[in-house]
């Protein structure tokens, strides 16, 4: 059985026939060729997988890929052009916010799904935003250290 | 400092990774946008000293854009996936193993079981682990059988078509229950597979010139790496009769030694490119399932991937040893260290792996960094029916730092001191000799506990 | 994952006759965060899968005569930023932020944590001492029970395998009742409850009256505590009730021994638990005067 979709993947419209087994992840790796998502875990624990969809941060390893019919994603691919860092992004390459890499994109996008909706979180309100990532690395300080510079940075400058 | 003047820092660097980008061929970054953001990281080449001072990597940008290409990114064409059937039991005997309606399914490419392997050992110590096991599997979750597929699902629906016939037999979980002599044995005679002894002074005498001897055990558990990334390689032969493997291993010299072994053919044959790694820590050390994926390649004639799904990578990717560590030491009434006794059982699994340098490193530590004269430790590594121990950082040292560590908290209590003075009064200075005799420089025990104190207010949390 | 159909009805009413044509070879899939780590780790995947999220009426928060309203295909996220649930079952918010994390609890729904019907579910406490109602849709039509009725066992619940969840209704008289839940896993996100736990009352002349004490992962499903709600009834709640209430609560419930805790572990948090919960309870009750 094939079904065809149709989303908006990082501003771009994008159709396909897919079959109902296949994750929004395996789509968006295996079809689209956006490999920045990354499969850490397959059971939505690690967050390594994490995409907005409609302006919400999901585990893109539990959604099929029908579901996100008509739907709006963002993966990190959409954040920047090359020419354009995110301030997240930016911000993360300078402090050093990273290791082994691999859990950074999941990361940035739960992080950016955190400052769309509460632009200047507390201590405590980033630990919660980041609970459902995991980093076998940094040990995370790093991590919630480089968003709260962002904010303090982007709060003295306004 | 002003929003202008920070753009003009962040320029300067980003210029820098340009230069560094060039060599390194990283994607060039022309410019990037104007965001406020903190004071910029000073370039590290014109920092005197630039111990102490930030500066940002130069693989970051790939890493934090998604452009970073793992194992799993990659794909090549006519690819195929490959699955491992992993055993039920913790110790059986493999009567037969059969492949045939698992070849038969549509989309399953080939097959590929322990005898078919050229030499079916490996390791770094000893070479005492199948790459598929043949006649016998060790723990729960050593390899039986290997599939190669047009996707991985159609792999993973192919090892339910396997048929293997198994004989269990009795197991051994408790490594003290591994070294008594009616014990299941795993490997030949003894199930101990590495011993190891320092003796300095005469520590039995120490203990009764010591006004007080104390005597614990400690243990510690069994730990996976869990790196984001799970063990992947993809192997592919190419015109020349090369095999090239792409792999997440972190040592690829000694892999390509592994790989010419069980393959059977020259190493300079064999060609690993190492690629960013999702994390280590220790467990990306030896191959794991490359021999596999290379025969199986020859076999399809395609290249083939193998990633190692989260229940793979639990159950049969190596792990750090569980220590059961009996501590004795004799010490004066003021506190002087006369004498220490170790005894270590170091639990490693059904395969040596790096069990033997662990227990190496874990032997030698398990005194601590503290001048005693008179010294016995005995360390063994045993082998059980479990998921085999290999490298993870630190190779012993933390299980043993554990136990000495508390072991002194213990002491101190004892003795009525101050756990800090305590170890003050012990610690090595310049040039102590360590356990094994060497003269140690450089030595800033006394500094380190010294400014830790200080730094988390020790005396005032004592008051 | 092995094939298999998909199909997205837009009514409850074809979602249902669909289950019925397919049964038992039918599964409905909400928020997914269980359903698919089930269908990616089976090899007997169902036949057809019934997306419900096209569902309109499962979806929405409102007040409506019988009380407060909320869809079955309401995530964990949406009840702790809805102004209803804030304002008339703040203890909800408390339930609803301990569950997975931020992704898990953006796909996740109400409906769907309650299905699952595992014993540590955390939306479950809150909503059985608010004396929850369910309305679930089969086709033969409508009917409604008490959440508890809902809960039959650990991983079932009164649903045959052709009917749906349709909503979840807190009762007039229960809304904003004062309320307090907790919950104690091994870590802050992504753990499974030890025990969880949340205890309702109200205050009649100043004395403790009608008080609920729920508690989960400490029995088959979530359980009420009848003899320590009967001891706290009637009085002040004081240091020394509570504590009884603690030790009687402990005593009702039946906790198992697992990897993650022992039973005796699980018994000594729930005396705690339904201390601190009686407490704030009555400290908010107290509190609204």
């Amino acid at each position: 059985m094939m079904i065809d979709v149709k989303m908006t993947v990082n501003g771009q419209e994008r159709t396909a026939s897919v079959a109902p087994e296949t994750t929004l992840l395996t789509f968006l790796r295996d079809s689209l060729v956006l490999t920045g998502s990354k499969l850490g875990c397959d059971v939505g624990d690690c967050g390594a997988c994490t995409v907005i969809v409609n302006g919400n941060a999901v585990n893109s390893c539990l959604m099929l890929a029908v579901q996100a019919d008509g739907k709006d994603i963002t993966t990190i691919e959409g954040l920047s052009d090359f020419e354009h860092l995110h301030p997240l992004q930016a911000v993360f390459e300078q402090m050093s916010s990273f290791q082994c890499g691999f859990c950074a994109p999941g990361m940035i996008i739960s992080a950016k799904h955190l400052l769309d909706k509460n632009p200047h979180p507390s201590k405590g309100e980033v630990q919660e935003a980041l609970s459902g990532n995991l980093c076998r690395c940094t040990g995370y300080t790093k991590i919630v250290d480089a968003i709260l510079e962002l904010t303090s940075e982007e709060a003295s400058a306004a | 400092m002003s929003k202008k003047a920070k753009s003009a820092t962040k320029t300067e660097t980003i210029d820098g990774l340009k230069t560094a980008a060039e060599g390194a061929q990283l994607p060039s970054v022309s410019r990037i946008e104007e965001h406020s953001l903190l004071p910029l990281t000073p370039d590290a080449n014109k920092q005197t000293p630039a111990v102490g001072q930030r500066t940002t990597r130069y693989d970051a940008r790939p890493h934090l854009t998604g452009q970073t290409m793992y194992i799993d990114d990659m794909t090549f064409p006519n690819m195929l996936h490959m699955k491992i059937l992993r055993s039920q039991h913790a110790h059986a005997k493999i009567l037969s193993i059969d492949v045939s309606e698992a070849e038969k399914m549509p989309g399953v490419v080939a097959t590929l079981t322990g005898r078919e392997i050229p030499v079916n050992s490996y390791g770094p110590s000893y070479q005492d682990q199948p790459v598929i096991a043949d006649d016998r599997v060790r723990h729960h979750g050593d390899p039986v059988a290997a599939v190669a597929a047009e996707t991985e699902q159609l792999a993973k629906d192919a090892l339910e078509k396997i048929k293997v016939e198994y004989e269990p037999i009795p197991a051994v979980f408790d490594p003290l229950e591994a070294m008594e002599e009616g014990s299941p044995k795993l490997h030949g005679e003894t199930n101990v597979y590495a011993s190891k002894v320092i003796k300095k002074g005469d520590a039995e005498q120490a203990f009764k010139d010591a006004d007080l001897v104390l005597e614990k055990r400690f243990s510690t558990q069994m730990v996976e790496h869990v790196p984001m990334e799970p063990h992947a390689s993809i192997a592919m032969w190419e015109a020349d009769g090369n095999l090239k493997v792409y792999s997440s291993l972190g040592r690829i010299t000694l892999g390509r030694a592994d790989m010419a072994r069980t393959l059977n053919m020259p190493m300079s044959r064999i060609r690993i490119i190492a690629t960013i790694v999702g994390g280590n820590f220790g467990g990306k050390n030896e191959i794991t399932s490359e021999p596999i994926l290379a025969l199986l390649s020859r076999k399809a004639g395609r290249p083939v991937k193998g990633v190692y799904t989260r229940e793979d990578e639990f159950m049969s990717s190596t792990t750090r040893h569980p220590f059961i560590m009996d501590y004795k030491t004799g010490v004066t009434k003021d506190g002087r260290i006369l004498g220490r006794t170790v005894r270590i059982v170091c639990d490693g699994g059904a395969y040596c792996s790096w069990s033997e340098t662990t227990l190496g490193k874990g032997a030698i530590l398990s005194v601590g960094p503290y001048n005693i004269d008179n010294i016995h430790v005995e360390a063994h590594a045993v082998y059980t029916n479990k998921t085999m121990t290999g490298a993870m950082r630190g190779f012993g040292a933390p299980q043993v730092c554990f136990a000495y560590e508390s072991h002194m908290d213990d002491i101190a209590h004892e003795l009525g001191l101050d756990p800090l003075e305590f170890r003050m009064m012990n610690a090595f200075g310049e040039e102590s000799p360590s356990p094994t005799g060497q003269v140690l420089e450089s030595v800033v025990v006394r500094e380190s506990l010294e400014t830790a104190s200080e730094r988390f207010g020790w005396k005032e949390w004592q008051k | 994952m092995r094939p298999f159909e998909f199909v997205a009805p837009e009514t409850a009413e074809k979602a249902v006759a669909i289950l019925a044509e397919n049964s038992p070879n039918a599964k409905p899939l909400a928020g997914g965060t269980d359903m698919v780590v089930d269908l990616k780790h089976t090899n007997a995947v169902p036949k057809v899968v019934v997306d419900l999220n096209k569902i309109e009426e499962f979806r929405g928060i409102e007040m409506t005569d019988r009380g407060l309203r909320i869809g079955s295909l309401v995530t964990h996220t949406e009840i702790m930023e809805h102004p209803l649930v804030a304002e008339h079952a703040p203890a909800m918010i408390d339930a609803a932020r301990t569950i997975g994390a931020v992704q898990t609890r953006n796909l996740g729904t109400l409906g769907g944590n309650l299905v699952t019907c595992v014993p540590s579910l955390d939306s479950g406490p809150v909503l059985v001492a608010l004396d929850a109602e369910v309305t679930v849709v089969g086709n033969d039509g409508r009917r409604q029970m008490p959440l508890t009725e809902f809960f039959v066992g650990p991983r079932k619940t009164a649903l045959n395998p052709d009917e749906l969840l349709a909503d979840i209704i807190v009762p007039t008289a229960m809304l904003g009742r004062a309320t307090h839940f907790l919950k104690f896993g091994l870590r802050k996100g992504q753990a499974l409850a030890l025990v969880n736990g949340a205890s309702s009352l109200r205050l009649d002349g100043g004395k403790v009256a009608d008080a609920r004490i729920a508690l989960g992962a400490v029995a088959p499903v979530v359980i009420r505590a009848g003899k320590a709600e009967d001891l706290v009834n009637g009085t002040d709640a004081d240091e020394a009730v509570l504590a009884e209430a603690g030790d009687l609560a402990a005593g009702e419930c039946k906790p198992i021994d697992d990897f993650r805790a022992s039973a005796d572990y699980r018994r000594d948090l729930v005396r705690v638990l339904t201390k601190r919960t009686l407490e704030t309870a009555y400290a908010i009750a107290k509190d609204k005067g």
